[in-house]
């Protein structure tokens, strides 16, 4: 006979008031936790939303299509096809040439009236077109005497017209443009004179100055963030994860090394302007290398993105649990071997992390730059590496800066767009880091 | 117990391996091994035994200087292996520690693949010359250490995905396998069963016909199976040490015998 011993009563059915505060403890925490993810998501949302919402424009142009005759008598008054000779023309002699084709295209057309001139008409290109007009026609003199299809950047206001920034209000009171100019944009367009499309200039070009945004690009910061990330890589990642493997492996426990430690700790807290006017004293007035190279914004960088990636190895290395290191001792492994085969192996996908994070920092970084003279306008693409490293350059993130100091307000557009640019990039390089951390991680 | 065996037992040699004087070791402030003298002979198995906390892992692991790596770990007095002091300024531990190999408290596997563990050492220190060799020497070690039967088809799967037991069976294929000459076991046997541990017992005493083994064990039982001679450790001292027959039998401390009566714990 079996007998069940009754419970005294403390039934495991009835939930008791210490399980209850408990339940209650833990449901708070869930909800403090959604919160803190719900704002954080929020937060992202509406940076992306803001950024994007201004920024995508800059990304489609308006240009004008029209057939372009290239006087020759004009364009080389010796005749003889010397691009030496024919450079002596200025872009003011291109202007007259593509006011003309403009007003011909448009007079066929019957879109002429006395509300618009000749000059209003020669208006609606920017001022960039005949530089690029130009460039075309020194490059390639025999296009001399024909006419040719010309795809002109349209001016800055009526591209800002298509793009709804522009009003027919807006324009009354602008200088820079008057109704009848759009209304005449507006007809150029049904008639597809005037079209928008996928704008690679913003992408590939050089900037503008601050009267032609419509032809302002991206290319020289791209470029210029590029060299500068590819200096940080090389130097950076072997320096940090060389001086941390060194600090946590090797090196011996004593004041020197403690007062290391903390200074690189506090390196880390250092604002980055000051990282900016340490590389003006030291590698541009005391080194004498040149201002608004990328070798020295690269230099200034890596300086800053040392501690971060010291600091991430660091803590990498640390969590390799030290049993690991005892079974590699203990059959006869040397330090190094047992640094190299087991230690940086299982630490490999937090140093990548650490690095990838310092890199992204890097990238995003202003302040410094403008005090190294990277805040400059460049107009010249920097030449290939290694030469190009000491041509100046721009960068993105500061690029973006000079886009918002500029009072046309098609520049704020041009702003968002950059940013989105650098977003693309830091999105990139955190997908990389993503892929190479599960590459390395082996999880047994 | 069974004493008569234990009486009958002899050591073959009398030719020592390791020879300890002295031997002090600090951490920091605290006194753990007390003037420990102790002779380990070649070919033969060594017990320490002794309660928890008293010095018996700290000592082990002076013999292959894994204390080194202990910052605040500080040893004296003399430790000389086949008649060369082994804290001489001369000697490199990394040699020292391909000659005098160990196994763990805990099993720690390299999270790397069940062959890649036992090879590894065999590896760095250049024994084969060819794949064939290398193969040869990892299942061997892995028969001695009675995993071979278990991994065999898995040779490719990682050690860290093995049970706590084969872990420590792992450790000591990986030990085995770089043929040291004392082999250093700390309670290998702790997380195995039974089976296994009979299985281990029996790779000890074939490891004596060539090497000499120091075993840290709680088991009394396993001690008096496995050891010619057995160490007592109390608080630090070494309080006895003999012949593992005379040890069980007829102590002649009376703590060695309150712990082995189950007094002292
Ligand atoms: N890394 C360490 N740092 C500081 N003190 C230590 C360290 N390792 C051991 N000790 C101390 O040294 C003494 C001896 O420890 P040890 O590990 O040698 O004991 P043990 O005999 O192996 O015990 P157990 O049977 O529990 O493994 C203990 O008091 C312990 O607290
Ligand atoms: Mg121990």
């Amino acid at each position: 006979m079996t007998m069940h011993a009754t419970n005294m009563g403390n039934s495991l059915y009835k939930t008791d008031p210490l399980t209850k505060r408990l339940n209650a403890a833990e449901a708070r925490f869930r909800i403090y936790g959604m919160a803190a993810v719900a704002f954080g998501v929020l937060a992202l949302v509406g940076l992306l939303t803001s950024a994007l919402g201004t920024g995508v424009s800059a990304f489609r142009q308006t240009f004008v299509e029209i057939p372009v005759m290239l006087d020759a008598a004009v364009l080389d008054k010796s005749g003889n096809r010397n691009p030496e000779e024919m450079a002596k023309i200025t872009t003011i002699g291109y202007a007259k040439v593509l006011e003309t084709a403009m007003v011909a295209e448009l007079t066929e057309r019957g879109l002429l009236n006395d509300r618009v001139s000749a000059k209003d008409a020669g208006g609606l290109i920017s001022k960039e077109a005949p530089a690029q007009l130009r460039n075309m026609v020194l490059a390639n003199p025999e296009l001399l005497g024909t006419t040719v299809e010309f795809r002109a950047l349209a001016n800055g206001r009526v591209d800002g017209f298509f793009k709804g920034r522009v009003t027919m209000e807006s324009a009354a009171l602008d200088s820079n443009i008057s109704p009848a100019q759009l209304e005449l944009a507006q007809k150029m367009r049904e008639l597809g004179l005037l079209s928008v499309s996928f704008n690679w200039g913003f992408i590939t070009g050089p900037d503008a100055s601050e009267l032609r945004p419509e032809a302002a690009g991206l290319g020289v910061a791209i470029l210029g963030s590029l060299y500068m990330m590819i200096f940080v890589l090389v130097l950076a990642l072997p320096l940090g994860v060389a001086a941390s493997i060194y600090l946590e492996e090797f090196a011996p426990q004593n004041r020197f090394t403690d007062l290391i430690e903390v200074n690189i700790s506090n390196l880390a807290a250092v604002p980055s302007i000051v990282f900016g006017i340490l590389g003006l004293a030291v590698f541009i007035n005391f080194g004498g290398l040149p201002q608004s190279s990328p070798l020295v914004g690269g230099l200034v960088l890596t300086l800053m993105t040392l501690p971060t990636i010291i600091i991430a190895t660091r803590a990498a290395l640390k969590a390799v649990p030290p049993s690991i290191k005892d079974a590699a001792l203990g059959i006869g492994a040397s330090k190094t071997q047992t640094v190299f085969h087991h230690v940086l192996p299982l630490a490999m996908p937090g140093i990548l992390t650490g690095a990838i994070i310092g890199l992204a920092q890097a990238l995003g970084e202003t302040a410094p730059l403008l005090l190294i003279g990277m805040v400059a306008f460049v107009r010249d693409y920097p030449a290939a590496p290694p030469e190009g490293f000491l041509d100046p350059a721009a960068a993105l993130p500061v690029q973006v800066y000079n886009f918002t100091q500029r009072a046309d307000p098609a520049f704020i557009e041009r702003a968002s767009g950059a940013i989105i640019v650098l977003l693309v990039f830091l999105l990139a390089m955190n997908l990389l880091a993503i892929i190479l951390r599960r590459r390395f991680e082996r999880r047994w | 117990m069974n004493d008569m065996r234990l009486t009958e037992r002899t050591v073959d040699t009398t030719e020592i391996k390791i020879a300890a004087r002295k031997v002090q070791v600090y951490y920091g402030a605290t006194h753990a091994n007390k003037d420990v003298d102790v002779d380990i002979l070649d070919k033969t198995v060594t017990a320490f035994i002794g309660p928890s906390g008293c010095g018996k892992s700290t000592f082990l692991r002076c013999l292959n200087r894994m204390n080194d790596t202990i910052s605040v770990c500080r040893v004296e007095g003399e430790i000389l292996l086949d008649s060369e002091d082994i804290y001489d300024k001369k000697v490199d531990p990394v040699q020292l520690r391909a000659k005098v190999g160990m196994v763990f408290q805990k099993p720690n596997p390299f999270p790397k693949s069940i062959y890649d563990n036992v090879a590894y050492g065999p590896k760095i220190h250049g024994l084969t010359k060819n794949k064939a060799e290398l193969d040869e020497i990892v299942e061997s070690s892995l028969r001695k250490a009675a995993l071979w039967n278990e991994v065999k088809d898995r040779l490719d799967a990682p050690g860290t995905g093995l049970s706590g037991g084969q872990q420590q069976r792992l450790c000591i294929a990986r030990a085995v396998a770089t043929s040291p000459e004392v082999l250093l076991m700390d309670e290998p046997c702790s997380a195995l069963d039974p089976i296994a541990t009979a299985q281990v017992e029996e790779l000890i005493d074939e490891l004596r016909e060539n090497f000499s083994v120091v075993i840290v064990t709680h088991s009394m039982q396993q001690a008096a199976r496995v050891s010619q001679r057995t160490a007592f450790f109390h608080l630090g001292n070494l309080v006895e040490f003999g012949e593992t027959g005379q040890i069980f039998t007829n102590p002649s401390d009376p703590r060695t015998e309150s712990y082995i009566t189950g007094r002292i714990g």
